[in-house]
C-alpha cells in the first residue's frame, strides 16, 4: 500500500527575534537556552500558541555547550507551548537557521506535520571553553585508572600550564587554519573588490536598518530582551568617513598591508536568536492566522575550498551561494532578475560583492557554473532593503530566521512578489531559498 | 652643452662639508635655470645594497628591485649639482617638494646602468622658487627608468617660471589601509643606506639647528614605505608613481597609509595617526 499526499504549499505566518547584541555586551550573561526560550515564547505570545502542540521545532546553535545536547527541546519545555511538542537540534554553521526552516517546510509540504517552528540561536559571549586538550586526556585516563598507582601516575602528568591554557573556540576553518575574515579577504583579492565598495555596502546596511527601525518595521518581528529593544551594533549616525578611518583587520596572514576588510565592513561576533512559524494553509486558516508568504524553493551547495586541482586554485570559502542560486533558479525556471527583493546575508560586505561579481562574470558562469551566459546584475535598490547582518550583527544560527521573517513581511506588505535568500556558511557551504506571495 | 661625467663619487663627509659651504650663495633673481648635465657612466646594481634598502623600507625580496630604489643611484649626481657653483641656491635648506618616477623596464640586481641627471625647469611656488631635476637610468643605451625631482628654495621673493601645478587628483575618498612606525633612528639608518645625511634627518639636535622640532623622516623613505604596501608582491615591468610632500613626519612617529585602490594602481596619502594631517600625497599606476 502506498498513499502519497500531494505536495502542499508551505506558509510563513510570521517570525520573531530578540534584538541582536554585539558579543560581550548586554547579553554577555545570557545563555543560548535563555535567548532561544525568550524568542520562542515571544513567537508563542504573538500568535497565541499557548498549550498548542506543534508538529516540530527545529533549531540549532553553532557555538554550543556539550550540556546543551538537547538545546531546542529544553527551550520548548520552558515555553507555554504544549510539552508534547517535539524538537531537535541541527547545525550547519551560518546556514543553520535557513536549513532548519527548510526541514520544517519539507515536513509540512509532505504532510508529515501541519505546523512547526524553525530557528536558531548563538552566543559568542557565553562560549563553551573546553579544558586544555592534554588535561582532558589526563582526566579521562584518571577516570579509567583502576588503582591508586595508576591514578597517581595520571595525576603526575598534570602541569599548571594546562590550567591556564584552555581550548578556546575559534571562528576559523579547521582545514585551512584561516579565520572566516581571512578567507573573505582572500576572496576580495581574487575578485578585486575595492575597499570603497565594501564600505559603501556597509554604510547602506546601517542606513537601511536604521530606516526600518524608524518605520517600525521590526515592531511585530521582535521581542525585547534584557531591556534591549534594538540591535546594538546599529550605528544610525555612521558615516563613510568613519568607515574609511578603520584599519583592515584580516590582512596580516593573507595580504599584509593590502587588506580591505575592516571591523566596519565585516560582521561582528554577535549574540541573539530568531524563530519563524511555518504551517500548512489549512492549519493557518483553522487558526485564523494570515499567510505572509510561501517558501517555494531551496538549494544547498558546497565548494572545494582547500584542495588544488590541476593547478587551478580552490574556490573561495564563502562562494557556495554563487553555485546554489543558479541551480535553484534552473529548477524554478527563473532568472536572477525575476525577484522583487534580495536578502543576501552580509557575512562580510566583500562576500556579497564577490557573489554579485561572480554572477556577472562570463568566465566564472561558463567554467564554474556551466552556463552559456552570465546570470547578470541585480537591481541594487532591491538588495537588503531593511538592512542586513553588517548592521544588525550576525549570531550565526539566528541569521536564517531573521532573513525569512524579514522577507516574508516585506512580501506581505507589498501584496505580491518574490524574494531570494542567500546565506554563506563555514565549511564552504551555501543555503539559498525562494519565498513568494 | 657637454655632459660632465663623474667617475668617482665624493665621500659622504666631503659632501656634507661642501653642502654646508654652499650656504653663502645669494643669487638674487634667477630667470632661467642654467643647463647642466651630469652622468655616472657605469654603475652596477648591488644585490646587498638593494636588500639593505628593502629592509629599511619594507619591500619584500619577491617585489624585485623596488620601483623607487634607482633614485638611490642618482643621489651622488644631485648632491654634486647642488654643491656646485652652477646651482644657484645652497644645498642646505632646499626642500624636496615632489617626486615622480616612471619605470619602463624592470631592473635586476647585477644590471650595469648609466645614471644621468639634467637640470629641468624653474617654477613659481607660493613658498618660494621651485626647480626640477630630471633623473634617468639607461641600460645598454635604452632608457629604463626616469624621474623628476621637484625642489623648492623656500623664501625666495622674486620667482620665475610657470606656477606649480599639482599633478595629483584631489580625491578625498581614501580609507585607512594600515599604520606604520617611523623609528627614531630611521633617519640615520636611511641616511647610511642612501648617502643623504642631511642633518635634519639625523638627530633632534641637528634638526633643531634648521628649525625643526625633532628629526624628520626622509620624504623618499616615507614614499618607499607607502609603496612597499601598495605595490604587488611580484616585480613589475612598467609602473609609475608621483608624490607631493606635504608636511614633515617627525621622528619617532606613527603614520597611517590612506588609499583608494583600483585594479591597476592606487591613490594614496601618508597621514599622521589621527588621519587629519597629510605627510605626503601620491598616486601609483601599473
Amino acid at each position: 500500500m502506498t498513499s502519497t499526499t500531494p505536495i502542499r504549499r508551505v506558509a510563513i505566518l510570521g517570525g520573531n527575534r530578540i534584538p541582536f547584541a554585539r558579543s560581550n555586551t548586554v547579553y554577555s550573561q545570557a545563555s543560548n537556552q535563555e535567548m532561544l526560550t525568550a524568542t520562542l515564547q515571544g513567537l508563542v505570545d504573538r500568535f497565541n500558541l499557548h498549550g498548542e502542540r506543534l508538529g516540530d521545532v527545529v533549531a540549532g546553535a553553532v557555538m554550543k555547550h556539550s550540556r546543551d545536547f538537547n538545546l531546542v527541546r529544553a527551550s520548548v519545555l520552558s515555553t507555554t507551548l504544549a510539552r508534547e511538542t517535539p524538537a531537535f537540534d541541527i547545525q550547519q554553521a551560518c546556514g543553520t537557521g535557513l536549513e532548519a526552516a527548510m526541514i520544517v517546510a519539507n515536513k509540512i509540504a509532505l504532510g508529515h506535520i501541519e505546523s512547526g517552528i524553525a530557528g536558531g540561536v548563538d552566543t559568542t559571549s557565553d562560549a563553551p571553553i573546553a579544558l586544555n586538550e592534554k588535561l582532558r586526556k589526563i582526566l579521562l585516563d584518571l577516570s579509567r585508572a583502576k588503582n591508586g598507582a595508576q591514578r597517581l601516575a595520571a595525576a603526575m602528568r598534570i602541569r599548571p600550564s594546562m590550567l591556564v591554557k584552555p581550548a578556546l573556540p575559534r571562528n576559523g576553518e579547521p582545514r585551512t587554519g584561516f579565520s572566516m575574515g581571512e578567507h573573505a579577504e582572500i576572496m576580495a583579492r581574487e575578485w578585486a573588490i575595492p575597499r570603497e565598495a565594501q564600505d559603501e555596502l556597509a554604510l547602506k546596511s546601517h542606513q537601511n536598518l536604521a530606516k526600518a527601525y524608524e518605520q517600525g518595521f521590526f515592531t511585530d518581528l521582535m521581542t525585547p530582551f534584557k531591556g534591549v529593544t534594538k540591535d546594538n551594533n546599529l550605528r544610525a549616525d555612521l558615516t563613510i568617513e568613519k568607515l574609511r578611518s578603520l584599519k583592515p583587520v584580516f590582512d596580516k596572514k593573507v595580504a599584509p598591508g593590502q587588506g580591505t576588510l575592516t571591523a566596519g565592513n565585516s560582521t561582528p561576533l554577535t549574540d541573539g536568536a530568531s524563530a519563524v512559524l511555518l504551517a500548512s494553509e489549512e492549519w493557518a486558516a483553522a487558526h485564523k492566522l494570515p499567510v505572509q508568504a510561501y517558501i517555494t524553493f531551496s538549494e544547498v551547495a558546497a565548494v572545494d575550498f582547500f584542495g588544488k586541482k590541476e593547478g587551478q586554485n580552490s574556490e573561495g570559502l564563502l562562494m557556495a551561494p554563487a553555485y546554489a542560486v543558479p541551480r535553484m533558479l534552473a529548477r524554478a525556471g527563473l532568472t536572477l532578475q525575476d525577484f522583487d527583493y534580495y536578502e543576501i546575508h552580509e557575512a562580510f560586505a566583500a562576500q556579497v560583492l564577490c557573489t554579485l561579481n561572480a554572477w556577472q562574470d562570463k568566465v566564472f558562469c561558463k567554467n564554474q557554473l556551466g552556463l552559456s551566459k552570465p546570470l547578470g546584475k541585480i537591481d541594487m535598490s532591491k538588495l537588503n532593503v531593511n538592512g542586513s547582518s553588517l548592521a544588525a550583527g550576525h549570531p550565526f544560527a539566528a541569521t536564517g530566521g531573521r532573513l525569512v521573517a524579514t522577507l516574508a513581511k516585506m512580501l506581505a506588505q507589498k501584496g505580491s512578489g518574490r524574494g531570494l535568500i542567500s546565506i554563506c556558511a563555514a565549511g564552504g557551504q551555501g543555503v539559498v531559498a525562494i519565498i513568494e506571495r | 652643452m657637454k655632459t660632465q661625467e663623474i667617475i668617482e663619487t665624493p665621500s659622504l663627509a666631503a659632501t656634507f662639508f661642501r653642502a654646508l659651504g654652499t650656504g653663502g650663495k645669494r643669487p638674487g633673481l634667477v630667470k632661467t635655470l642654467p643647463k647642466v648635465e651630469l652622468a655616472i657612466p657605469s654603475v652596477t646594481l648591488d644585490a646587498q645594497h638593494i636588500a639593505r634598502y628593502a629592509a629599511l623600507t619594507g619591500f619584500s625580496a619577491s617585489q624585485g628591485v623596488p620601483l623607487i630604489y634607482p633614485q638611490m643611484l642618482t643621489f651622488p649626481l644631485v648632491t654634486a649639482y647642488m654643491c656646485s657653483p652652477e646651482c644657484p641656491w645652497p644645498a642646505m635648506g632646499t626642500v624636496h617638494l615632489a617626486n615622480s618616477i616612471e619605470q619602463y623596464k624592470s631592473l635586476r640586481a647585477g644590471d650595469t646602468v648609466r645614471v644621468e641627471m639634467g637640470t629641468g625647469q624653474l617654477f613659481t611656488h607660493e613658498k618660494g622658487q621651485g626647480f626640477t631635476l630630471d633623473l634617468r637610468i639607461l641600460r645598454d643605451g635604452e632608457l629604463v627608468w626616469s624621474a623628476t625631482q621637484s625642489l623648492l628654495r623656500v623664501g625666495v621673493k622674486e620667482t620665475a617660471g610657470q606656477p606649480f601645478a599639482s599633478q595629483l587628483a584631489l580625491d578625498t575618498s581614501l580609507s585607512c589601509q594600515t599604520e606604520f612606525t617611523a623609528p627614531a633612528d630611521i633617519g640615520r639608518r636611511y641616511g647610511a643606506v642612501s648617502g643623504d645625511r642631511n642633518p635634519i634627518h639625523l638627530t633632534a639636535i641637528t634638526a633643531k639647528l634648521f628649525g625643526f622640532k625633532r628629526a624628520i623622516a626622509h620624504g623618499m623613505w616615507t614614499k618607499a614605505r607607502a609603496l612597499s604596501y601598495l605595490l604587488p608582491a611580484d616585480p613589475l615591468e612598467r609602473a609609475s608613481t608621483a608624490v607631493e610632500f606635504k608636511t614633515p613626519l617627525l621622528l619617532p612617529g606613527r603614520a597611517a597609509l590612506w588609499t583608494e585602490r583600483s585594479s591597476n594602481g592606487a591613490q594614496f596619502e601618508v597621514r599622521d595617526k589621527t588621519g587629519m594631517r597629510p605627510h605626503l600625497r601620491g598616486q601609483l599606476s601599473y
